[in-house]
């Protein structure tokens, strides 16, 4: 085991992969001489030369980029800064990545990632804090993944890029410093489709993705001190969806609350909403309670911010209104 | 004399009641014969009632969202002149009855008051719902505790634990053995159905549970006992396989007042015996095809486990769950003997007691069930092997059927 921040561990992956699979390549924005702005691809250009290139701002062309390289045989990595400008990846995703492979009867794979990272909390503003992850989970045909711990966020990373099919990496900007315990022995890919019990309870479940986990896990301790034990489990996978262990968890503490970043309405949270109704309807004491970002734009000032963006209160508070 | 308003040929010859929507008119308001005054929902529709005379509207005997016999008055036209004091002389003794439907639900539960909705249809959660329809409960009466006087399963676990003689809907609780995880339980569930409360948590280093945080049986059974403690229900009937049993034997143990029952299936802790080849066999195996022999060996017919089986079994068992349960084993089980001995724990169990073992067992003898006390029941299957709840589910879960209504009956109210 070794002690990693979680760009650390990401940096880790992609050189692993890299090392062992002369297809993968890394391209993007600032992501070789500058070693990528959060510096998740520093060193990886002098390591692996013209593997690692720079590219001017037009994501639109970087995607189209991705889609053919992984055609045409390569395993791309593609770095998209913010996950707010990924709408402008969206045609090649949703028009080009995700159907190729059905259109043309399997004869083509699309084995391609988009690194990207979304989220707010630092005061980054209406164009550059938000979470837009129900924007690509609609899409069927692309795989979205969201890992929270160091360890998930490398061996996510490597699962992505074996993936034969195009997978939607969701880094989150407060995550990037986080550190935790790798087992760099292990270079097994994770697998993608598996939740994470990040804590047992009986009382409530409370399923988070990304940063929203830590958001939970903090909920969770607030709970316990009113005898409240709530489970947190960790979606990870955003599409697919770990079904079994929804159902299972929701089958024990017939409450749940789900939690993510992105906005309320049309949002992922709606769908979990949804998929726990379908799946555990019957299993349901209280209405599944909602936790997302209010429906306006991110606001600048940090103490706006707060009010708009969910945290370990709001959730604390949704999981007693589904206990009362 | 007050003329009755009523729904007359509207409702149809499906209904016994309608659900009055909306009003129309007021009390005091003057109608003519024609005019719409109400509107009710019925099996098709939503239908207008008509006054059927001139006059003014007098006494609403329906308001809004009741529910009313289709040969009951909605309400009264008076005369013009005439009051309201003659109209309730003339009309209400004769319609007090039907007009309201559950005068002594009213006096059995104070507060809070019945939830139920306009329209007599009742507010509970789905799984207070569920709870209630297997145990044969009628919510109409029961009192609910939550938002807007929703009967929660609190409400319906509170009713059963108060009314005697129905079924209290305790939770069983199934722990799988070694190297298995929670999904050993699916066929022997199925035959339980699905209104019997489940739970299926997984030992340590099983499943998706964390490694154990001591060394040794006392490591595998803490977090097993803290989650017990976290469990809502008073009391649970405990189900254990093989080394699940020894983990709920060391529960019943530890926790007398809060088991209901004790099964054990094939347990381990009773006796030295153990066919540790088997055990090390499993957790050596890093294809389907090593591993396919040893899985083979838990059962009496091999033909039951397939290549298939082998691989998915395989899929689900990454390094790191190798791992932890290779160092678990060589705790457990050192040198193929069983390092614990559990006993002198099951000598003193007092609840409902019963042994389930397959006569076929080729990991555990099943001689070793003759340390169980006197009042507990063996079940010795034929043909079966160490799996009796996947190998014959409906016997097993039959047997467990008996033990739950046995302990339910009073056997288990010794706590």
């Amino acid at each position: 085991m070794a002690m990693m921040r979680y760009a650390e561990a990401l940096n880790l992956a992609l050189r692993e992969e890299m090392a062992r699979d002369d297809s993968v390549f890394v391209f993007g924005e600032d992501v070789a001489a500058y070693g990528g702005v959060f510096k998740v691809t520093q060193g990886l250009a002098e390591a692996f030369g013209d593997r690692v290139r720079d590219t001017p701002i037009s994501e639109q062309t970087l995607t189209a980029m991705a889609v053919t390289a992984a055609m045409a045989g390569s395993r791309p990595v593609l770095e998209i800064m913010y996950a707010d400008f990924l709408p402008l990846s969206l045609d090649a995703l949703i028009n080009q990545a995700s159907v190729y492979h059905y259109i043309w009867n399997g004869q083509v794979s699309m084995p391609f990632v988009l690194r990207t990272q979304g989220g707010g909390g630092v005061g980054t503003g209406a164009q550059h804090a938000k979470s837009l992850d129900a924007m690509v989970a609609h899409v069927p045909g692309l795989k979205v993944v969201a890992p929270v711990t160091p360890a998930d966020a490398r061996a996510l990373l490597k699962a992505a890029i074996r993936d034969p099919h195009p997978v939607i990496f969701l880094e989150h900007k407060l995550l990037y410093n986080l550190r935790g315990e790798v087992p760099e022995e292990d270079d097994a890919p994770g697998e993608i489709g598996r939740a994470r019990l990040v804590r047992e309870g009986g009382d409530v479940s409370i399923f988070a993705t990304s940063r929203m986990v830590l958001e939970a896990e903090k909920a969770a301790d607030d709970l316990a001190g009113d005898g409240i034990a709530a489970e947190v489990i960790d979606l990870r996978s955003l599409r697919p969806l770990d079904l079994g262990a929804i159902t299972a968890s929701v089958a024990k503490t017939n409450h749940a609350v789900v939690v993510n970043e992105g906005w309320r309405f049309c949002g992922y949270t709606a769908e979990l909403a949804a998929t726990i109704m379908d799946r555990a309807f019957d299993d349901l004491d209280a209405p599944v309670e909602r936790v997302a970002t209010r429906d306006m734009p991110i606001p600048y000032a940090e103490t706006l911010e707060r009010e708009v963006i969910p945290d370990a209160a709001a959730i604390a508070a949704a999981a007693r209104r589904a206990l009362a | 004399m007050a003329t009755p308003i009523t729904i007359g040929a509207a409702a149809g010859e499906y209904m016994e009641a309608v659900l009055v929507t909306e009003w129309r008119a007021r009390p005091g308001d003057r109608v003519r014969a024609g005019d719409v005054v109400a509107v009710v929902e019925t099996a098709k529709a939503a239908t207008e009632v008509e006054a059927p005379c001139d006059g003014v509207l007098g006494r609403i005997a329906a308001g809004e969202g009741g529910e009313v016999a289709i040969d009951t008055p909605l309400g009264f036209i008076l005369a013009e002149g005439e009051d309201e004091g003659e109209a309730e002389t003339a009309g209400e003794p004769e319609y007090a009855a039907a007009s309201d439907p559950a005068p002594e639900t009213r006096q059995a539960t104070p507060m809070p008051a019945p939830a139920r909705q306009p329209g007599g249809r009742v507010v509970a959660s789905p799984v207070a719902r569920r709870l209630a329809r297997a145990a044969g409960l009628d919510l109409s009466h029961l009192a609910g505790s939550g938002p807007r006087g929703r009967i929660k399963r609190r409400d319906v676990e509170a009713a059963l634990a108060a009314a005697p003689g129905v079924d209290a809907a305790l939770p069983v609780v199934l722990l799988h053995g070694f190297a298995a995880d929670a999904a050993i339980w699916s066929a022997l569930a199925a035959e339980l159905g699905r209104d019997r409360a489940l739970l299926r948590p997984e030992l340590p280093g099983h499943g998706k549970a964390p490694p154990p945080p001591g060394a040794g049986f006392n490591g595998l059974v803490a977090p097993m006992l803290e989650w017990l403690d976290a469990q809502q229900a008073a009391r649970l009937h405990l189900v254990g396989h093989s080394l699940g049993g020894a983990v709920a034997l060391a529960l019943a143990g530890q926790r007398p007042g809060r088991i209901a029952s004790l099964t054990l299936i094939a347990p381990a802790g009773l006796g030295p015996g153990i066919d540790g080849e088997a055990l090390a066999g499993i957790c050596r195996a890093t294809h389907p095809e090593s591993l396919l022999p040893w899985l083979r060996r838990l059962v009496a017919d091999p033909g039951l486990i397939g290549d298939d089986y082998a691989r998915a079994a395989m899929a689900g068992r990454g390094a790191a769950l190798r791992a932890a349960q290779t160092a678990l084993a060589g705790r457990l089980f050192p040198d193929g003997t069983q390092g614990f001995d559990l006993r002198p724990v099951l000598a003193g169990v007092d609840v409902p007691l019963r042994l389930i073992w397959g006569r076929e067992d080729a990991i555990l003898p099943w001689r070793q069930a003759l340390a169980a006390p006197g009042h507990a029941g063996l079940h010795l299957l034929p043909g079966t092997g160490h799996m009796p709840h996947v190998e014959a589910p409906q016997l097993v879960a039959r047997i467990l059927r008996e033990v739950l209504a046995a302990a339910q009956s009073g056997g288990g109210d010794r706590a």
